[in-house]
C-alpha cells in the first residue's frame, strides 16, 4: 500500500526537540505555582472606580513594545503544514528547520520591503512532491505575512535532484499564480494547510 | 351471528373491535359457555373456504387471537395437543395465514409446555412446508415465524439437538430457510437464534454453509430510517452478527480469510467492523484454532499500525494483536512462541533504523503485546532487549539512542501496568537489562547536552518507570535514580530550550509514590541543604521551594515535608531572613495543605494540623503591634488558618473561636491594627461556621468593619479587603430577619449610603452589602429593593458607579459554600432578571451622555453570567452589545472585551440570532482590531470573533464582506503583538477559505 510513496518510512523528529517559543522564554518569566495560591491581591474586588491604567495594564506589557516578526514566528507558521504523503508535519519531518529560515531587512532605508527566505529539505532527494511542498509554504506565507514581506522559497542546495527546476517554478510569480488556478493542486495545498493553526 | 362471523365482518374495518370479539370468545370458553369443539366447528366453512385465501387467513388469525387471550388451564392437555395437530395439519396443505398459525402455536406453547415430539414436529412441519421464509411477502408474517422458531430454540435445546443429530439433512434446510431475509427486526432474531446451533451443536459438517448464511450480511451497511419506531441501530445488528461469526471455531477457515480480505477495503467503517470482528473471533475461538492463523493475522494487522490510516484502526489492531497473545498466554507455550517469533524478528529489524515512523510503531506493538500477560512480557523482553541494547551501545547517534529508549520505555510501561493488575509480576527478563538501562539513562541525564530535550525526557520517563516496576531495580539502584532526579530538580537552572525541570519535578513526585522512603531519606535532606536558613536578598530559592512543596502530593511523605517547612520558617523568622523568603516558605506550606495529601480522618483534614501548624502562626500575629504587620504575610497565614479550620466540626471551631475572641475584639477597637489585620481576619471569619460565632460579637465586628470601610485611609488594597469582609458578614453571619435593622445600626443601610452626597467609599460599601445579600438569596425583597436603588443612581452618577456593577457577580473565593456561606442556587438568574431588562430599556431611552453608564453596568453584569442564563434574552441584548463595541475610552477596554466574549459564544451557539446584524457586527469587529486604541487582548478577541463569522454564518451573508475583511486584515498581520498576529492569520485564513469554497461550487 505504500509502494506509491516516495519515502514510506521517514525519520521523525520528536516534538520536544523542535524549536518553540515557549521553550526559549526564560523560565523565570513564567508564573510560579504559588502565584495562583494567594493572588497578590484579588484585582476583581478592587474598587474598579479607580481606573489605574498604570497598574492594570502594566503586567500585560505595554502595547508600545513591538514584538518583531522573527524566524521562530515564520517557523511556527509553516512547521505545522502537513506533508502530502504522511499525516506528519513538515517540522517533525525536518523538511523545514528554523536555521533554514532567514529574514533579510530592507536593503535601503527608503525601502520597506523585507525578504523571508525559506530553504526546504525534501525527505529524499528524489521526492516528487517537492514542488507541491514548496508551493504550500509559499501560499501559506503569502497569506499570513503582511505585504511588506517578500517570500522566497527555495530547495536547499544539494538535497534534491530537481532543485533548479523547482526553484525556477517557485520563483516565477506567474507560474505560482497559474498553479493556484489548478483545482486539483489547490485541493492538495488546502489539505496540507488544513492542519495549520 | 356467530363470533367468527362477527370477527370476519370487523377484521378489515376495525382491528380493535375484531380483537374484542376474539377476547369475548376466549371469555366464553373460559366460562364454559362455549365448547372448544363448537368453536372449531364454527370455523369450518371459513377456514376451508376454497375460493378466498384471505378469509382462510383471517379465520386462522381469529383462532390465534382467541388462543392468545386465553388464561392458562382452560384447555386440557388433550385439547391443546389436538389444536396443535389441527394447526400443523392445516399448514401442510395451505400456507395462508401462516403468521397467524405461528402466533397460535406460540400462544398454545404459552398455555402448557410441549414434549420433545411435539417440538420436533412443529419445527419440522415449518421447515418442510414453508421453506424458504422469503416466499412470504409480509414482514409481520415472517416475524411471527422467526419468533416461533426462536422460542423453540430458546426453550427446547435438547429436543432440537436430537433432531439435528438424528437427521443430517435437517440442518441444510434449516440454514437455507432464512436465506434472503432483509428486514432488520427479523434479522435481529435470526442472528440470535442461529447462535444456539452455532455454539451448542456439532455443526462441523455444515460449518461453511452456516457461516456463509450469516457472513453474507457482512459488513452491515444498514441505516435506520428517520424516526424509526423500532429503534434498531446498525450497531445492534453488527453486534449480533459479530457474535455469530465468533460463535464456533469451525468457522475459522472461512472467517479469517474473508475478514482479512475485507480489511483491504477502502471504507474505514468496513475496516473498523473487520477489526472488531477479528477481536471477537480471537476471544471466541479455541486457542488451537487461533494458533493456525496467528501469524497470518500478524502479517495483516501490522500494516494498520506501521502505516496508520486512522488512529482508531491502529488502536483496534493493537488490541487484536494483544488478544491473540493473551489467548496463548493462558495455555501452551508452543503457540505463543510461534506467534511471537516473527513479531520479534520484525520488530528487531525496525529498531535498526530508529527513530522512524516504523520504530515508533514497534514500540506500540511491543507494548500492546507485553501488556497482555506476564508470560508474553517475559518473552518479548528476552527477544527484544538484547538486540535493543546492543544497538544502543553500538551507536553514537543521540537521536537513534532516543528512538531506542522510546521503545524500551514502551516495554517497561507494560510491566508497570501488569504489576498494577497483579502485583509480583515476574520481572526477571527485565531485571537482566535494568542495570544497563539505568546506567544509560543516568548518563543521558547527567552528561548529554541539555539541548537534547527528547533524549533526556525519554531517559527521565524511563527512569521513573523503572523505579515504579517492582523488583526491577535493587535498593542501591533505586537510590541512584532518586539522586539523579533530585539533582536535576535542584541544580539544573538551565534557561530556554532544554529546560526540563518541570518534568523532573513530576518525575520525582511519581518516584515518591513508588519508593517514598528513599525519597524521604535522600531527596528531602538534599532539598534542606539548598534551602538556606537566612539567604541573602537576591538569591532565588523560589524554584527549589516550589519543587519541594510539590512533593507533598505524596501522602506517605506529606508529614515530613510539612514539618520541615514549618521548622525552616521558624528558623528563617528567628534569624530575620528576607520577608520575601519567609513568605515563600509560608506559601509552600499553604500549597502543601491545599494541593498536597495531608492525613485525613473521616475525610476531613486532621484537626491536629491546626493545632500544630496554624496556632503558632496565629499566636505570633496576636503578639505583634500594627506597625510590624505585613499585609501579604497576613494574607497567607489567614489562608493557612482558613484551609485547616474550615472543615472542622462546630465543637473544635468554638474552642478556637473563644480562644481568639478577646485579642481579636480588642484589636478591632484599634483602627490602625484592625486595618492592618484585615487580610487575616477576612480569611479567619471565612473559615468559621455561622453557628460558632455569637450574634452580638458579630454585630460589633460588622460595625468595626463598616467604620473602616467608610472612614479608613484610601489604601485601595486594604479597602477591598474590608469590603469583601462586609460581604462575608452580611452573607453568612447576620440574621436575615433583622438584616435591615442591623445594617442601619452599623451605618451601612444601602438607602442611606446612596443618599444624595454619596462618597466613593459609601458606594463601595453599598455594592459590597448588596453583593452579600444577592448571593445569599434569603432576604429577597430587601436585596431587590437595594439592587434597584443601585440601578437608579446610574442615571445621575458617573461611570465610576457603573464600573462597580462588575463587582456584584465577580467570583470571590471567600463567598463560597466551602466557607459555609449561603449561596443560592439561582442567584445569577435572579440578578439577571432584576437588572438586565431594566438596563436594556434604559439604553434605548437614555440620553446620549449617560448611555455609556448603562452599557458599562450591563456588561459588568453579563461578564460573569454563564451563557445559558443569557441565552433567552440574546435578541434584545444584541443592540446594546453592539453599542458597547463603540465605546472608545481607554478605561472601557475591559467592557469591550467582555462584550466580545459574548459575541464569541453567540457566534458559536446561536449564529442565526446575529445573522441579521452581520453588517454592523463585521464593521465593529474590524474597528476593534485596530491598535493602539484597543488593547492587545481586545484586538485578539475581536479577531477570534471575526474568524467565526465565515464558519458560522451563511455564505451569502458573509461573502459580500470578504474583500473588505481580507484587505483590512492585512494590517493586523503586521500588528505589534505576536499573539494578535497569530489570531489575524487564523482569521484571514478563515475568510480566504470562503473564496476557495466558492470556486468549488462553480
Amino acid at each position: 500500500m505504500d509502494a506509491d510513496k516516495d519515502n514510506a518510512n521517514p525519520t521523525i523528529l520528536n516534538p520536544s526537540d523542535l524549536p518553540s517559543r515557549r521553550r526559549s522564554t526564560p523560565a523565570a518569566k513564567r508564573p510560579g505555582i504559588f502565584d495562583a495560591l494567594a493572588p497578590a491581591y484579588p484585582r476583581l474586588a478592587e474598587p474598579p472606580s479607580s481606573p489605574e491604567p498604570s497598574s492594570a495594564s502594566s503586567d500585560s506589557d505595554p502595547d508600545s513594545d513591538r514584538e518583531e516578526i522573527d524566524s521562530q514566528e515564520i517557523y511556527d507558521l509553516i512547521s505545522t503544514i502537513s506533508d502530502p504523503e504522511h499525516p506528519l508535519s513538515l517540522g517533525s519531518l525536518g523538511v523545514v528547520t528554523i536555521s533554514d529560515i532567514r529574514i533579510t531587512p530592507p536593503p535601503s532605508p527608503r525601502s520597506r520591503i523585507s525578504t523571508v527566505t525559506v530553504l526546504v529539505t525534501p525527505t529524499t532527494s528524489a521526492c516528487s512532491l517537492t514542488t507541491v511542498i514548496g508551493l504550500g509554504i509559499k501560499v501559506r506565507l503569502m497569506n499570513a505575512l503582511p505585504p511588506r514581506f517578500r517570500v522566497d522559497v527555495r530547495i536547499k542546495e544539494g538535497t534534491s535532484r530537481t532543485a533548479d527546476e523547482v526553484n525556477k517554478q517557485l520563483a516565477d510569480k506567474e507560474r505560482v499564480a497559474a498553479a493556484m488556478e489548478n483545482l486539483s493542486l489547490v485541493g492538495v495545498v488546502r489539505t496540507m494547510l488544513a492542519t495549520c493553526e | 351471528m356467530s363470533d367468527i362471523e362477527l370477527y370476519l365482518f370487523e377484521a378489515d374495518k376495525n382491528k380493535m373491535e375484531a380483537q374484542r370479539v376474539a377476547t369475548q370468545s376466549a371469555g366464553r370458553l373460559e366460562a364454559k359457555t362455549l365448547k372448544l369443539i363448537d368453536l372449531i366447528t364454527s370455523l369450518e366453512p371459513y377456514i376451508n373456504d376454497k375460493d378466498d385465501g384471505s378469509i382462510r387467513a383471517k379465520s386462522v388469525t381469529y383462532l390465534a387471537d382467541v388462543l392468545s387471550s386465553l388464561p392458562p388451564r382452560v384447555l386440557s392437555g388433550q385439547e391443546r395437543r389436538l389444536l396443535c395437530d389441527f394447526i400443523l395439519g392445516r399448514i401442510e396443505g395451505d400456507a395462508e395465514g401462516i403468521g397467524a398459525s405461528a402466533r397460535a402455536l406460540i400462544a398454545l406453547e404459552g398455555l402448557g409446555k410441549w414434549d420433545a415430539d411435539t417440538v420436533q414436529k412443529v419445527l419440522r412441519t415449518f421447515i418442510d412446508n414453508t421453506h424458504p421464509l422469503r416466499q412470504f411477502k409480509l414482514q409481520t408474517e415472517r416475524y411471527a415465524l422467526v419468533q416461533l422458531i426462536d422460542l423453540l430454540l430458546a426453550k427446547y435445546r435438547d429436543a432440537l439437538r436430537q433432531l439435528h443429530e438424528s437427521d443430517h439433512e435437517f440442518m441444510t434446510g434449516f440454514i437455507s430457510y432464512f436465506e434472503g431475509e432483509k428486514d432488520p427486526r427479523n434479522l435481529m432474531i435470526i442472528f440470535s437464534l442461529l447462535q444456539v446451533p452455532m455454539t451448542e451443536w456439532d455443526i462441523h459438517a455444515c460449518a461453511q454453509d452456516l457461516f456463509d448464511s450469516v457472513f453474507n450480511y457482512f459488513p452491515i451497511t444498514f441505516k435506520p430510517p428517520p424516526d424509526d419506531p423500532y429503534g434498531i441501530t446498525a450497531q445492534d445488528l453488527k453486534d449480533r452478527l459479530r457474535d455469530c461469526i465468533a460463535a464456533n471455531s469451525d468457522f475459522a477457515p472461512y472467517a479469517f480469510p474473508q475478514l482479512l480480505d475485507k480489511l483491504d477495503s477502502t471504507s474505514m467503517n468496513t475496516k473498523r467492523d473487520v477489526l472488531h470482528t477479528i477481536q471477537a473471533c480471537v476471544l471466541g475461538y479455541e486457542a488451537k484454532t487461533i494458533n493456525l492463523y496467528s501469524v497470518t493475522l500478524w502479517d495483516a494487522l501490522k500494516f494498520e499500525i506501521l502505516n496508520v490510516q486512522e488512529e482508531d484502526l491502529a488502536l483496534e489492531s493493537l488490541k487484536a494483536l494483544g488478544l491473540i497473545a493473551a489467548k496463548f498466554a493462558e495455555t501452551a507455550e508452543g503457540p505463543l512462541n510461534a506467534y511471537l517469533r516473527p513479531v520479534i524478528k520484525e520488530c528487531n529489524e525496525h529498531l535498526e533504523d530508529a527513530p522512524t515512523k516504523q520504530s515508533e510503531a514497534t514500540g506500540r506493538i511491543l507494548h500492546a503485546l507485553a501488556v497482555s500477560g506476564p508470560a508474553v512480557a517475559d518473552k518479548i523482553s528476552k527477544g527484544v532487549l538484547p538486540v535493543l541494547f546492543s544497538l544502543y551501545n553500538g551507536s553514537q547517534s543521540i537521536t537513534k539512542r532516543r528512538g531506542l529508549l522510546d521503545v524500551f520505555n514502551h516495554i517497561v510501561a507494560a510491566y508497570v501496568e501488569l504489576d498494577e493488575l497483579q502485583p509480583n509480576t515476574n520481572t526477571e527478563a527485565l531485571q537482566a537489562y535494568a542495570n544497563d538501562a539505568l546506567e544509560a539513562m543516568i548518563r543521558a541525564l547527567v552528561n548529554a547536552p541539555k539541548a537534547e530535550v527528547s533524549f533526556r525526557l525519554a531517559s527521565l520517563k524511563g527512569l521513573t518507570q523503572l523505579v515504579s516496576t517492582r523488583n526491577a531495580l535493587s535498593e542501591k539502584e533505586g537510590e541512584r535514580a532518586v539522586d539523579t532526579i533530585t539533582d536535576m530538580v535542584l541544580h539544573e537552572q538551565f534557561e530556554g530550550h532544554g529546560d526540563i525541570r518541570a518534568q523532573a519535578i513530576k518525575a520525582l513526585t511519581d518516584v515518591a509514590h513508588s519508593i517514598p522512603l528513599v525519597v524521604r531519606d535522600r531527596s528531602v535532606p538534599a532539598f534542606m541543604v539548598e534551602l538556606l536558613d537566612n539567604p541573602s536578598e537576591g538569591s532565588v530559592l523560589a524554584p527549589v521551594l516550589e519543587a519541594f512543596a510539590q512533593l507533598s502530593t505524596e501522602r506517605q511523605i506529606f508529614d515530613t515535608i510539612a514539618l520541615r517547612l514549618k521548622n525552616k520558617y521558624g528558623v528563617a523568622r528567628h534569624q530575620g531572613a528576607p520577608q520575601q523568603y519567609q513568605r515563600s516558605l509560608l506559601l509552600a506550606l499553604l500549597y502543601a495543605f491545599t494541593f498536597g495529601a495531608p492525613m485525613r480522618e473521616d475525610g476531613i483534614i486532621r484537626s491536629a494540623y491546626y493545632t500544630e501548624y496554624a496556632e503558632p502562626l496565629l499566636t505570633d500575629i496576636a503578639s505583634r503591634p500594627a506597625a510590624e504587620q505585613d499585609h501579604s504575610t497576613l494574607d497567607i497565614v489567614g489562608r493557612i488558618v482558613n484551609v485547616l479550620l474550615r472543615p472542622q466540626g462546630v465543637h473544635f471551631q468554638s474552642t478556637v473561636y473563644n480562644k481568639n475572641l478577646q485579642w481579636l475584639s480588642s484589636a478591632g477597637k484599634d483602627e490602625m491594627l484592625a486595618m492592618a489585620l484585615a487580610p487575616f481576619t477576612l480569611q479567619y471569619y471565612a473559615g468559621m461556621k455561622a453557628e460558632v460565632a455569637d450574634a452580638e460579637d458579630i454585630v460589633s465586628v460588622l460595625k468595626a468593619q463598616a467604620h473602616l470601610a467608610l472612614h479608613a485611609s484610601s489604601d485601595p488594597v486594604g479597602v477591598s479587603t474590608v469590603l469583601r469582609h462586609l460581604s462575608l458578614l452580611v452573607n453568612k453571619f447576620i440574621n436575615p430577619k433583622t438584616m435591615q435593622a442591623t445594617l442601619e445600626a452599623s451605618g451601612i443601610e444601602v438607602g442611606v449610603l446612596l443618599s444624595a452626597t454619596a462618597s466613593s467609599q459609601a458606594i463601595g460599601a453599598a455594592f459590597a452589602v448588596v453583593k452579600g445579600l444577592l448571593i445569599q438569596g434569603k432576604s429577597g425583597a430587601l436585596a431587590t429593593r437595594y439592587l434597584q436603588a443601585l440601578l437608579d443612581i446610574l442615571a445621575s452618577e458617573g461611570k465610576d458607579v457603573a464600573r462597580h456593577f462588575a463587582t456584584l457577580l465577580a467570583p470571590d473565593d471567600i463567598l463560597s459554600k466551602e466557607n459555609h456561606c449561603l449561596v443560592s442556587g439561582l442567584y445569577k438568574q435572579k440578578i439577571f432578571n432584576q437588572s438586565v431588562p431594566f438596563m436594556i430599556d434604559a439604553v434605548r431611552t437614555a440620553d446620549a451622555s449617560i448611555k455609556p453608564n448603562y452599557l458599562i453596568a450591563l456588561s459588568g453584569i453579563l461578564r460573569w453570567l454563564p451563557y445559558s442564563v443569557i441565552e433567552p434574552s440574546l435578541k434584545s441584548l444584541i443592540a446594546p452589545l453592539l453599542q458597547t463595541l463603540d465605546l472608545n475610552e481607554p478605561a472601557e477596554q475591559e467592557v469591550k472585551a467582555s462584550a466580545l466574549i459574548i459575541f464569541e459564544s453567540l457566534l458559536m451557539h446561536d449564529p442565526t440570532i446575529v445573522a441579521e446584524h452581520t453588517a454592523s457586527l463585521v464593521t465593529r469587529l474590524l474597528n476593534s482590531t485596530a491598535g493602539p486604541a484597543n488593547k492587545a487582548d481586545v484586538r485578539a478577541k475581536a479577531l477570534q470573533c471575526l474568524a467565526l463569522a465565515p464558519r458560522q454564518l451563511k455564505r451569502e451573508a458573509v461573502v459580500p464582506y470578504r474583500r473588505q475583511v481580507v484587505k483590512r486584515l492585512q494590517a493586523c498581520l503586521d500588528d505589534t503583538k505576536r499573539s494578535v498576529r497569530t489570531e489575524a492569520v487564523k482569521c484571514r485564513t478563515a475568510w480566504l477559505g470562503l473564496d476557495e469554497g466558492n470556486e468549488d461550487e462553480e
